[in-house]
């Protein structure tokens, strides 16, 4: 009788054990970042160098979007604006905690978005909050946000993925700190090594399923494939496509296609000859054949765009067709002073794997509209600073934003980032006709008439959106095959 | 009998010393071997153009990657271009740039050793110091530096490049002045009156020349490497220009499942390679210089 009862509080002890390891956090996640910014690196996700892959995990928005792509409560339980979508009042969700401990409640918002603006600041993300003139504490869960026109997308704007919320007051260490509400908290950062996040087991929407999560800085994309290959990461959300042959069929990876609003380019600065000159630039962008970029260097993987930065899901999203077009091309060259065509130097890095291929397509393509292109590489670890934005014509890459977002970003005249040095009078109308407009369609009108001017004028070639390629250890589960902005990182686990 | 010129006699004399140490060369199975694989590569970058049997430059979706065949030798890569043209048009950029960067390197390497080694005292001291410091920066960072700044022409590859390779050479051509200059031909010379321009062109160089050009030989082969690194890493020639290194480099990722892309590339430069040096040391043989116990600096 002794032994029986013996054995039968093993079984139930081993029980418990084996019940609540099942539901610890467990395991290691193991992803690499390009280290894009160099020393400028940081945890401060409204900056220039903010470290995404970070900052998604550690950090949650007032709102967010859905798996299927709709807008959704994040901290933000729900909202409502007046008649006129001038004032938005958000009702905060309850017994959220920071990483250090304090409360998240309306001081924490105000204090997360205004900051946005602060000129001293200069943050990329200072267009999303424009319109933001105050935001009024009403009590300690909810905030009324004023603004100085009328915007019926406002909460949309909300889901920037940069908009984080921060403790009150936390501005000036942020940056190396990470503190936020998220899942996994800041053990250690490095941002030329491995910066090292451990599981917040406080997170409101339940402990996350892993123990740690690895962000490892590796600059060069073939090297981030040959990581994945060899096990030093467990994810790859930028291999090419031109590569999932190495993947299929190996039990040891996972692929997935995910159709992004992410996009490729090519950018004219339009304040630097011959491309001051619109016809030159509308030329260049003529005599591509999108179709073929897409065949070539995405295996078929992604969706044409007319040099529009808006997603094609998007609801805003101007449909067009524009085929290569030699002989209009030809003419605008002409047209504009260079009959016997122009020649240009296209730079290139590894940063981004496909930027040297798409350039050496387009090499060929441009030759046949008397345009001579040089394809010149740059060192990808100095790109961003050294290159984009500084050379007459170099590649660029952007994540999907917002229809608004990203035509205010990357185009409006007074925008940090607008990296073609774009200034058109008619489409920053367009953009504040669009926010101010309550009417749906007539909004709809107004951004795509600003996708109209782009493609007339614009100094970007957008080729094509990518689908996604994301490879992953088969050990790892309950990844949303969603962009990357909008997985729960609370459900990974990893065998 | 007619009488020759001395300039007449030189030149048969030149001739037949050349024909001499080329059948010398040849007779041993190791030179035969690398002479053969470099005359082929030779020929092959001058004929290329008119052997390919496509256009190295033309891309098609429709023919990605496609493996060997009739049709395409060694099959075709990730943009749809046929390989065998572009491996066979591959080598003719990095033998032009490398052959005309390792005469550079032999000329100002070779003359300011031998001019070093022949006045001595401070102005080697200075040089020397000089040239070490330049051998003490690794070549490649050097390289991406001056073609970041300057881009990747061939008048910015052939003198730097030509530079850079140059260094070493002049330790070794001064090193075998060093070994001349206390002959006692030099020293009646100077007795005879003969400035230091006379000693160095009727003296020295005959003497040295042989150790020069086989260092210069064996550096033909380490700029290939040197100028095929710098194209694997982008910073060689542009595309779409077929080059080895830019080949290996854009076909790596694809390795596991399109061989082809890759090998081709890689068996073009490497059997260049050892070509070269099979043939640099079945010259040096032939000269009667011993490289395993008067290594290169």
């Amino acid at each position: 009788m002794k032994n029986i009862i013996k054995l039968i509080s093993f079984l139930l002890i081993s029980l418990s054990v084996s019940f609540s390891s099942a539901n610890a956090s467990s395991g290691v996640f193991k992803l690499s970042h390009d280290l894009g910014f160099g020393k400028d690196t940081n945890l401060d996700a409204i900056t220039k160098g903010r470290l995404f892959q970070v900052v998604i995990m550690t950090q949650n928005r007032l709102v967010r979007k859905n798996l299927k792509g709709v807008t959704s409560a994040e901290l933000a339980t729900d909202w409502s604006g007046n008649a006129d979508a001038t004032e938005w009042t958000f009702n905060l969700r309850k017994g959220v905690k920071f990483h250090d401990g304090s409360d998240f409640d309306a001081e924490d918002v105000k204090y997360s978005l205004m900051r946005v603006k602060d000129p001293d600041i200069g943050s990329p993300a200072k267009k999303s909050m424009s319109s933001v003139t105050d935001i009024e504490i009403i009590d300690s869960h909810t905030v009324k946000m004023k603004l100085n026109t009328s915007f019926a997308d406002f909460p949309l704007l909300l889901t920037d993925y940069r908009l984080r919320m921060i403790p009150s007051g936390s501005g000036d260490t942020i940056g190396k700190t990470g503190i936020g509400t998220g899942p996994f908290i800041v053990d250690k950062f490095d941002a030329e090594g491995t910066t090292i996040l451990k599981a917040n087991p406080d997170y409101w929407e339940g402990a996350p399923g892993l123990a740690e999560v690895h962000v490892i800085a590796i600059p060069d994309g073939e090297a981030r494939v040959q990581a994945l290959l060899t096990g030093q990461i467990d994810m790859n959300r930028y291999v090419p496509f031109a590569q999932k042959k190495i993947f299929d069929g190996n039990s040891k990876f996972k692929t997935t296609v995910v159709p992004t609003g992410n996009w490729r380019g090519m950018v004219m600065r339009t304040d630097t000859a011959p491309f001051d000159n619109p016809k030159v630039r509308k030329a260049v962008r003529l005599a591509v054949d999108r179709q073929e970029l897409v065949d070539l260097v995405m295996g078929g993987a992604a969706t044409v765009a007319c040099d529009t930065p808006v997603a094609p899901s998007d609801q805003y999203r101007l449909n067009m067709k524009c085929p290569q077009n030699i002989k209009k091309a030809k003419k605008l060259l002409k047209e504009a002073g260079y009959p016997n065509g122009i020649e240009m130097t296209i730079h290139v890095s590894t940063k981004e794997p496909t930027w040297p291929t798409i350039a050496e397509v387009m090499q060929q393509q441009l030759a046949k509209a008397g345009i001579k292109a040089e394809v010149k590489m740059t060192p990808s670890k100095s790109y961003w600073k050294e290159t984009w934005m500084k050379k007459a014509v170099a590649m660029t890459r952007w994540n999907e934003r917002p229809a608004d977002s990203a035509l205010h970003e990357i185009y409006h005249s007074g925008a940090k980032w607008n990296e073609s040095y774009f200034k058109n009078p008619d489409f920053d109308k367009n953009l504040a006709n669009a926010r101010g407009e309550l009417n749906f369609n007539k909004r709809k009108k107004a951004y795509q008439n600003a996708q109209k001017t782009l493609w007339e004028e614009s100094g970007t070639m957008i080729p094509y959106h990518v689908s996604k390629l994301v490879v992953t250890s088969s050990k790892v589960k309950n990844l949303d095959e969603v962009e990357v902005f909008s997985v729960r990182w609370h459900k990974v686990k990893v065998d | 009998m007619a009488t020759k010129t001395v300039s007449e006699f030189k030149k048969k004399n030149i001739y037949f010393k050349i024909s001499e140490v080329l059948v010398t060369m040849a007779s041993k199975p190791s030179g035969f071997i690398g002479l053969s694989i470099l005359v082929f590569h030779i020929l092959l970058a001058f004929l290329s153009p008119y052997l390919a049997p496509y256009d190295f430059k033309a891309i098609d979706p429709s023919l990605m990657l496609q493996a060997p065949s009739s049709e395409y030798w060694f099959g075709t890569d990730s943009l749809g271009r046929d390989v065998f043209t572009r491996t066979i048009m591959g080598g003719r950029i990095a033998l032009t740039i490398t052959f005309f960067g390792s005469l550079i390197a032999l000329l100002w390497g070779g003359l300011l050793g031998i001019f070093c080694g022949l006045v001595g005292g401070k102005i080697d001291d200075v040089v020397m110091r000089i040239v070490d410091a330049f051998l003490s920066i690794p070549w490649i960072l050097a390289m991406l530096l001056i073609v970041s700044l300057l881009g990747t022409s061939t008048e910015v590859l052939i003198p730097a490049l030509g530079f850079f390779y140059g260094k070493g050479i002049v330790r070794v051509a001064r090193a075998a002045t060093h070994d001349v200059i206390a002959k006692d031909f030099i020293v009646s010379a100077r007795a005879r009156g003969h400035g230091n321009l006379s000693i160095i062109w009727n003296e020295i160089i005959p003497n040295v020349r042989d150790a020069i050009l086989v260092e210069g030989a064996m550096r033909w082969s380490w700029m290939l490497l040197g100028f095929s690194s710098l194209s694997f890493l982008g910073f060689g020639v542009s595309p779409p220009t077929p080059d080895w290194g830019l080949m290996i480099s854009n076909a790596r990722g694809l390795m596991s499942f399109a061989y082809w892309a890759v090998i081709a590339p890689i068996v073009g430069l490497s059997s260049l390679i050892i070509g070269i040096n099979l043939t640099a040391d079945a010259f040096a043989k032939a000269l009667g210089i011993d490289r395993s116990t008067k290594a290169p600096v």
